[in-house]
């Protein structure tokens, strides 16, 4: 057979490579900054654009899609090129993949520093970027497919099927999590309201680490690990049972994320049931990965690319099991809103994630500048320290979570709450946030030697453009499957119908979950106390979500004794239905805010302690944590943005009388008017235009509406 | 032809036929993707057995819920349950302690005093400062009093609350002897002139 002659182009794959390394710094140290300022109040210089409300999406943002992200792509423009003997299908669509992704994570960075948000967490871009984001995801796929289809190897290889279930699935979770109503360049509402936006953006949010996180990781690994270490996959058949099995089961899973939340029990069932069955599965990639390593252990014990992908494996390994656990019910009763949930995702993220990308960067980079590394010692140090630094971030997180769990549910022997003030629990937590930080900051420095060594190699070597390489053509086989060829053999070499069966795999669980929310009344009992928010409560919603509140302060109040205790009458399903976005949060670094506005209530606060506390928290508790917001007093809310918020509203459906936008600038005037008569008659004096005031009325009207019960004056 | 192709992907099978020397475990035939082989491993039992095992414990969470209605899965049952139990626990640990507050030799003024610190650090310092020089709250270390300074009158503002100007009722988050410590603790700090002092609110009321 006659050889063809062709070359593989490097300059993506670097590209893209260096992308991760300064997106990385970036990432690790927006991750250190807000580790610090969770438990140091004033670390955000007295500056509304770094609180830690804006700079934890900053955070997870530039960690999942800057670092992460690009590490995805840099393993793709490698391996894909390789695998099928090929060479990327456009140089023209690689560059507009790489620049497009790397503008949309710079337009990121500014808009959320600058408080523009969805409030839906790791979807929190707003429109126009969403939109880039969708169309440089098609320039992606375009030149993947591209590429796919002009190969010279008959079939394509397991990696290639985790990169094609990887592509479909973002793509259809972005652009469904993602539809909104614009109000203006910078601002939308959500399509979806309370308990349905919460199941969609957590659909999402799972799926993220699923399709983000693991798949396209699953890909990288049973690339680079056989490549690495020279032995063969451990199992073929394994291979093709956990990847269908997870990719089928992962996509029911996200409703763990809303146990004991006002999500029917059914969706919340078979968020903890899909959980379970993905043990097996997910441990499938684990145990393919590692065993794949059978007969190289000699060379993992002397080479630290092959030491940080067995303990990435590793760590996959534990997390994957640690996600069922928490996703039953009686664990999640006390993991869930602690930082028990942080400790988990980052043994993903730290250990799976961050090992397996340093071990790509550290065998690639040689490669691609055609050198040696340039210190196999300091990567050997690197492996030590993010070992360390996984430990010390880790466990920190559990003593805490579990120890602030126990507090908020401890009763005393006649019946009252142990710690009332919710403050109580968290000064227990100040220095496991400490150790957390130091952690933190080790894995920083270990990502510092590794960008010192990458500098080191590249200037050592000369960068090969162009790799050549030699291939026969693709034979031709026939169209249909052959008599000796197993049905998946033969998807495997029809890369448009395992696209396809691939998108029904993945569709299903979806589909069966979101759309009965709707069709199904009973799903979400409607209570008709229930009204929509004035225009002033409104304006003071969306400041709460720009302020990003929801990074510390949830809104959801689980049916618990020792919440209902805490916090008031449990979360109906029914009070949320004209949240757009919801605001259930996941973390309670702060209390719950659920029934802030119930003056019969246990949280209730006068608009002036309110006030006060915006201000300067730590003069009404100086043990707060929880950082002063000044210029909520001195700037003023964008009143002319009223009426097409309305307009926007009723869109989606919110019943607003006819005709309201006209009266609503009136209305929120005259709302706020008598908010700041109030903070007056307590020494307050305060223009009725702040923001300030807005967010006042929205804590004052939060958890009411069901709560009514005439006040006597 | 389908038969020459079907020799063909046969021959390339048998070509590849070729065993790990490591592992003594056979290559997958004509799998070979930029060097990377397969091996033909099947399984690990242990891995599908507990994928079984998973499965089995799914439907029957699923059944327990969907046809049993299980208290301990539905989730207003369950906060019944809870609701229910706490209750009968707290109404015989109330009479307990009652009988044992009866018995028990009263505490002496210090005692008291200290008691009464303890709550007003957790739950008066929040809105009336740290010393009890008011905050959002009114001071309680000047003569004046908005609602009355006697005992009597502390206790009604403790139990009820004075909603609109934000102090709520603590009647469901502290005890009767709670009650008391603290409000003897209030009046203990008549006079003791702590920093940042909140102006006097209310009238102005001179013990006896």
């Amino acid at each position: 057979m006659e050889l063809q002659k062709f070359s593989y182009d490097n300059r993506m794959t670097r590209n893209f490579a260096i992308a991760t390394i300064v997106w990385g710094v970036v990432g690790l140290l927006a991750g250190l900054l807000i580790a610090l300022q969770i438990f140091i109040p004033w670390m955000n210089f007295g500056l509304e654009f770094t609180t830690f409300g804006r700079t934890r999406p900053v955070h997870t943002n530039a960690v999942i899609f800057a670092f992460v992200g690009n590490a995805i792509f840099t393993a793709v423009y490698y391996s894909l090129q390789r695998l099928l003997k090929t060479r990327m299908y456009s140089e023209l669509l690689g560059k507009i993949h790489f620049w497009g992704w790397q503008s949309i994570i710079v337009a990121a960075a500014i808009t959320l520093l600058a408080g523009f948000t969805t409030g839906k967490e790791y979807a929190e871009l707003e429109w126009p970027i969403d939109i880039a984001i969708t169309l440089v995801w098609v320039v992606f796929g375009w030149n993947m497919f591209g590429t796919i289809l002009q190969r010279r190897t008959s079939h394509i290889y397991v990696s290639i099927w985790f990169y094609i279930a990887t592509w479909v699935t973002v793509a259809v979770l972005h652009i469904f999590n993602s539809l909104a109503v614009p109000v203006s360049f910078l601002k939308s509402y959500t399509l979806y309201a309370g308990v349905q936006d919460a199941l969609v953006q957590w659909w999402y949010g799972h799926n993220a680490v699923a399709f983000f996180l693991t798949t396209p990781f699953l890909g990288m690994m049973y690339y680079f690990v056989p490549k690495v270490s020279g032995r063969p996959v451990y199992s073929y058949k394994l291979s093709i049972v956990h990847f269908w099995s997870l990719i089928f089961l992962y996509i029911w899973a996200g409703p763990h994320h809303l146990l004991y939340s006002s999500l029917p029990d059914w969706l919340q069932a078979l968020g903890t049931t899909f959980s379970v069955m993905l043990l097996a599965p997910s441990w499938g990639g684990m145990i393919n990965g590692l065993l794949t390593l059978r007969g190289a252990w000699d060379k993992v014990r002397r080479d630290p690319v092959l030491k940080m992908f067995v303990v990435g494996i590793t760590a996959y390994g534990m997390s994957t099991f640690e996600g069922p656990l928490l996703s039953f019910k009686t664990v999640n009763a006390i993991s869930h809103f602690t930082d028990w949930t942080i400790g988990h995702v980052h043994i993903g993220a730290l250990g799976w994630n961050g090992l397996l990308t340093f071990g790509m960067i550290y065998w690639l980079i040689p490669r691609l500048y055609n050198t040696k590394l340039y210190s196999t010692k300091l990567a050997n140090v690197h492996f030590w320290i993010a070992t360390l630094a996984i430990v010390f971030y880790a466990v920190p997180l559990y003593i805490g979570g579990i120890t602030q769990a126990l507090m908020w549910k401890q009763f005393t022997p006649d019946g009252f709450l142990m710690y009332p003030n919710f403050l109580e629990t968290v000064a227990q937590l100040i220095p496991m946030y400490t150790i957390r930080a130091f952690g933190g900051f080790l894995y920083v420095a270990g990502f510092l030697i590794l960008v010192f060594n990458v500098v080191k190699t590249i200037q050592a070597g000369s960068f090969v453009y162009e790799e050549e390489a030699q291939a026969p053509a693709l034979e031709v086989l026939p169209d249909g499957k052959t008599s000796s060829e197993s049905g998946h053999r033969f998807l495997e070499r029809k890369p448009i119908r395992f696209l396809i069966v691939a998108t029904i795999v993945i569709l299903v669980g979806g589909i069966v979950e979101v759309i009965p929310t709707y069709l199904i009344k009973s799903n979400i009992p409607t209570i008709t106390s229930v009204k929509p928010y004035t225009p002033l409560e409104l304006q003071g919603r969306d400041i709460y979500v720009k302020e990003g509140c929801y990074n510390c302060h949830s809104q959801m109040i689980r049916p618990f004794r020792s919440e209902t205790e805490r916090y008031g009458e449990y979360s109906k399903a029914g009070e949320s239905v004209y949240d757009h976005p919801f605001q259930f949060g996941s973390k309670r670094t702060g209390p719950d805010l659920a029934r802030e506005g119930v003056k019969t209530g246990k949280n209730y606060k006068p608009n002036s302690w309110h006030y006060n506390h915006f201000i300067d928290p730590q003069k009404m508790n100086e043990a707060s944590i929880m950082p002063a917001y000044p210029w909520l007093a001195k700037k003023e809310i964008d009143i002319q943005s009223t009426p097409g918020k309305i307009r926007a509203m009723k869109l989606l459906g919110v019943p607003y009388p006819d005709n309201y936008e006209r009266q609503a600038i009136a209305d929120l005037k005259a709302q706020a008017d008598s908010i700041a008569k109030d903070l007056a008659t307590a020494g307050i004096q305060t223009d009725s235009n702040r923001e300030i005031i807005a967010l006042i009325a929205y804590m004052q009207r939060l958890g009411i509406d069901i709560m009514n019960k005439p006040v006597k004056k | 032809m389908h038969t020459n192709d079907e020799d063909q992907l046969n021959k390339q099978k048998e070509v590849h036929q070729e065993v790990d020397d490591a592992t003594q475990i056979k290559y997958f035939g004509g799998h070979e993707y930029d060097g990377i082989k397969e091996l033909d491993n099947p399984l690990p039992p242990w891995l599908k057995y507990l994928f079984y095992v998973t499965i089995v414990i799914s439907f029957s969470y699923l059944i327990l819920l969907f046809v049993f209605e299980d208290e301990d899965i539905v989730q207003k049952k369950e906060y019944r349950k809870e609701m229910m139990a706490a209750k009968a626990k707290t109404d015989v640990a109330v009479s307990e302690e009652a009988t044992k507050t009866a018995t028990a030799a009263p505490l002496t003024e210090e005692q008291i005093l200290a008691a009464g610190k303890v709550i007003f650090d957790k739950t008066c310092l929040v809105c009336h400062g740290k010393f009890g020089e008011g905050l959002v709250g009114p001071n309680f270390t000047d003569e004046y009093w908005i609602h009355g300074g006697k005992p009597e009158d502390l206790l009604k503002v403790i139990n009820e609350g004075v909603i609109e100007k934000g102090m709520i009722s603590y009647k469901s988050q502290l005890n009767k002897t709670q009650i008391n410590n603290v409000i003897a603790y209030i009046l203990s700090l008549q006079g003791t002139n702590p920093p940042n002092p909140k102006a006097p609110q209310g009238e102005k009321i001179v013990k006896n």
